[in-house]
């Protein structure tokens, strides 16, 4: 779109906007701008880096309700202009770019906790909180979300439910999906639609399931309820050191596949053991770092953690123990913040994935082997963290120390490398991503995961936004 | 230019999204630009290109930052991003570009002069923003501790330093200095949290026990209380300061505290780290106080009980009708 800002036909555009929400809520000056033009993603962090112009949106809109977010969408289908749903923008994806201007929708005003039910163990929330807001209201209840993603701090939960996200307890708790019952959407015409009350029935297909995951194209999610949890009585770690990633997948697979209940389990390869546990945790070892928990009422814990112990110990050569285990625990968010986290001028990227026992370790090799012939000096990296009865998901990273300086040629790079690294995983078995969603960067990957059944995505796509004004470009669909 | 002293913490924030959650700001307005994060982007784009410091867009964005602070007591690594601002904000008085509203503003503090009244060992900072918006406070002050002397007149530059004012900012300090020397008391009382930061981080006055009001007050033999108050933290005492003395002294005086809003590390003190925000950006001011003001409802908090006039001016204000004393008043009960 990227109207001209001198144009009458903007000012009438902002004029309407600013009816709809109000004066304080409807920006276009360039500081917001800028903070709306960038995300997580490395390739508009290199932009800017770089000096490179950047696209942003050419309005941010702050509704606070769904009835506002109706009347914007309605708005925006009349002068057929696009908009891109921004809740806390911390998406490594870019999916919530509005990478041909238009309406930047702002939605972390929608922030309200709703209703906490402690009959269903349910809490109704708007979608625009940040995910740590959710949790402390909840706590304040004397419950818990279980929702404990790296990002916890600055993402909403409507990004969570755009993008599938999912959190460290994942293994016992879920993802985002297996969390939410049900959810007030608005399309993209601007109707206001609830799904089923509850997640679970026989009354046709599951429209919740849409719309988890959609990013965006298919609506605008604005209420959810979701589950929640007592507090457990006692949360316990333990960790372990293997010789190698591979007798530390069998571990981890023996321990899902015997059906213990872990809230988590996580395994560091060689590279990563040696590079984060020992600079985030302090621990020193040669090998794979594995750490695994259970909550719940103490005895059951204590039982389930014995057995556990007893399966590491087959194959592990050190037990490590609570304490190294309890460590990981108390620093799980430390990963992410600076300077733990890669940075610029470093080119890095999360190549995560998910494939059945059978295959995560096919998965793992070819996306290293990819990587390494793309380019060679490349540092490959690994974590094994969400983990099902069936198989877990592969956080792969990518690490370029001195990517090339030209903007251009760094961007085709970074793409060729993922292009390789996630076509490799899906001819081994594994899918374009498990937890942080398709965006602007793996779209052009959808068609080749979903074969003739992107057809059907499509379909869906054009009988719910006509005008194709949600969130063009993004999730494979066609750009604006 | 002043902000290069702080590189490092545009090349850590500009990308880094971890205390989004305790901007206060961002939290009722929603804007990217009052974030850390929002921030650092701005101060890159003046790094990579000087010209950008006279972007009126940037500079609005600057000076509407609410510097509670919370976000470095939440970095692991403890990155200054409000330190960041704050020399930004050097860097553009420095170029002339400040908003006319800030020039207008800044005059009142120029060039101050103090006056010293009464008889004792120590000394009370009667600071304008108590004098004028809550003479409650020093009022319960006089009422525990009648006898000691006050300096009044002016601040003593911290608003100068904030505004970005420094040199103006380091006369002003000077001159405080050489009126509280004069008065030969070894004993100073800040009430204004700002200013007692202000003092203490350039270690103005090495010679002199440099107080705030709670710490002073926890070296006196007060009464018992009962009851039940919820604390709203200063920023500067509690992130700027790591002091805790006035949830101390009200617990020493038997009083209950209840955790006002739903966690300790977010600041709901309306602004109080801009310190200026009240009389610059009222409109911002009163969204923070709604959002207080949603969560005494919410939780069913009764009397409020603040560190900072600021925070008591700024919800007196916008929500008459909740209950909020100081910490002073809370002794003087």
């Amino acid at each position: 779109m990227l109207l001209n800002r001198k144009s009458y036909l903007y000012q009438m555009i902002k004029s309407e906007l600013t009816w709809i929400v109000g004066d304080d809520y409807v920006q276009s000056d360039d500081a917001e701008k800028l903070g709306h033009s960038i995300d997580y993603y490395w390739v508009p962090e290199v932009w800017h880096d770089r000096g490179q112009k950047l696209t942003g949106p050419d309005f941010i809109v702050h509704p606070k309700t769904a009835e506002e977010v109706s009347k914007i969408l309605q708005v925006a289908n009349t002068h057929k202009i696009p908009v891109t749903p921004w809740g806390g923008g911390a998406g490594s994806q870019g999916g919530a770019l509005p990478i041909y201007g238009g309406i930047a929708l702002d939605t972390k005003r929608m922030n309200k906790v709703l209703n906490i039910d402690p009959i269903s163990m349910t809490v109704t929330a708007e979608t625009g909180i940040i995910a740590q807001h959710l949790e402390w209201e909840v706590n304040k209840a004397g419950f818990s979300t279980m929702h404990f993603p790296a990002s916890i701090a600055c993402s909403t939960l409507g990004g969570f439910i755009a993008h599938r996200g999912t959190g460290v307890l994942s293994t016992k708790y879920g993802k985002i999906e297996d969390m939410i019952t049900s959810m007030e959407v608005v399309t993209p015409t601007g109707d206001i639609i609830n799904t089923l009350p509850v997640p679970r029935h026989a009354s046709g297909p599951d429209l919740a399931q849409l719309f988890l995951g959609s990013e965006g194209t298919l609506g605008v999610v604005t209420k959810a309820t979701m589950k929640i949890h007592p507090i457990p009585e006692s949360r316990k770690f333990h960790a372990f050191l293997f010789s190698n990633m591979h007798d530390g997948l069998e571990a981890g697979a023996k321990i899902m596949t015997s059906r213990l209940n872990p809230s988590v389990i996580r395994l560091y390869d060689n590279p990563e053991t040696a590079k984060l546990i020992k600079r985030v945790l302090g621990i020193d070892r040669v090998g794979s770092y594995l750490v695994f928990g259970f909550d719940g009422p103490e005895e059951v814990v204590d039982i389930q953690l014995e057995k556990a112990c007893e399966i590491c110990s087959e194959h592990g050569i050190e037990d490590l123990g609570t304490e190294s285990g309890q460590v990981w625990w108390d620093n799980r968010y430390k990963f992410y913040y600076p300077p733990y986290m890669f940075q610029l001028p470093q080119a890095f990227g999360t190549l995560d994935t998910v494939a059945d026992f059978s295959h995560i370790e096919a998965v793992y090799h070819a996306m290293h082997d990819a990587v390494k012939e793309q380019y060679p000096k490349a540092a490959y990296i690994g974590h094994f963290s969400h983990w099902y009865d069936w198989g877990c998901m592969l956080y792969a990273r990518f690490i370029i120390e001195q990517p090339p300086q030209d903007p251009e040629e760094a961007v085709a790079l970074y793409n060729r490398i993922w292009d390789a690294a996630i076509r490799a995983a899906i001819s081994n078995g594994g899918v374009i991503n498990e937890h942080h969603g398709v965006g602007l960067k793996l779209g052009r990957m959808m068609r080749d995961l979903y074969g003739p059944a992107f057809k059907v995505l499509e379909g869906i796509k054009k009988t719910l936004d006509p005008n194709n004004i949600m969130n063009p470009g993004k999730l494979g669909f066609s750009g604006y | 230019m002043n902000m290069d002293k702080h590189l490092k913490v545009i090349d850590a924030c500009r990308f880094c999204f971890m205390c989004r959650h305790l901007a206060p700001l961002a939290l009722v307005t929603g804007k990217e630009t009052d974030t850390p994060r929002g921030r650092a982007l701005i101060a890159d784009q003046i790094r990579m290109n000087k010209e950008n410091l006279k972007n009126q867009d940037y500079v609005q964005a600057l000076y509407q930052a609410d510097l509670s602070g919370a976000c470095r007591t939440h970095c692991v690594s403890s990155y200054d991003e409000v330190g960041l601002v704050l020399e930004l904000r050097k860097d553009i008085v420095d170029a002339g570009v400040q908003p006319q509203a800030v020039k207008d503003f800044a005059q009142q503090f120029i060039n101050p002069s103090f006056t010293i009244t009464g008889e004792g060992d120590v000394l009370y900072f009667n600071h304008p923003c108590i004098k004028v918006h809550a003479p409650e406070m020093k009022a319960a002050f006089d009422k525990l501790a009648p006898k000691h002397k006050t300096i009044e007149g002016n601040d003593c530059g911290t608003a100068l330093q904030i505004l970005g004012y420094q040199k103006q900012a380091d006369e002003a300090a000077e001159k405080f200095v050489k009126a509280v020397k004069e008065s030969g008391c070894k004993t100073l009382v800040v009430p204004q949290p700002a200013a007692f930061h202000f003092i203490k981080s350039k270690n103005l006055l090495p010679d002199v026990k440099v107080l705030n009001t709670a710490e002073f007050l926890l070296t006196l033999d007060i009464p018992k209380k009962s009851g039940t108050l919820w604390p709203i933290d200063s920023d500067f005492l509690k992130n700027y300061q790591k002091n805790n003395a006035p949830r101390e002294l009200l617990e020493k005086l038997g009083y209950k505290l209840k955790e006002f809003g739903i966690t300790h590390e977010e600041s709901y003190t309306c602004g109080e780290g801009s310190m200026t925000m009240v009389f610059l950006y009222p409109e911002n001011v009163s969204k923070l106080v709604e959002r207080v003001r949603e969560f005494a409802e919410r939780y069913e908090a009764g009397t409020l009980v603040v560190a900072s006039p600021y925070t008591k001016l700024a919800l007196r204000t916008y929500a008459p009708e909740l209950d909020v004393i100081s910490v002073e008043e809370a002794a003087a009960r």
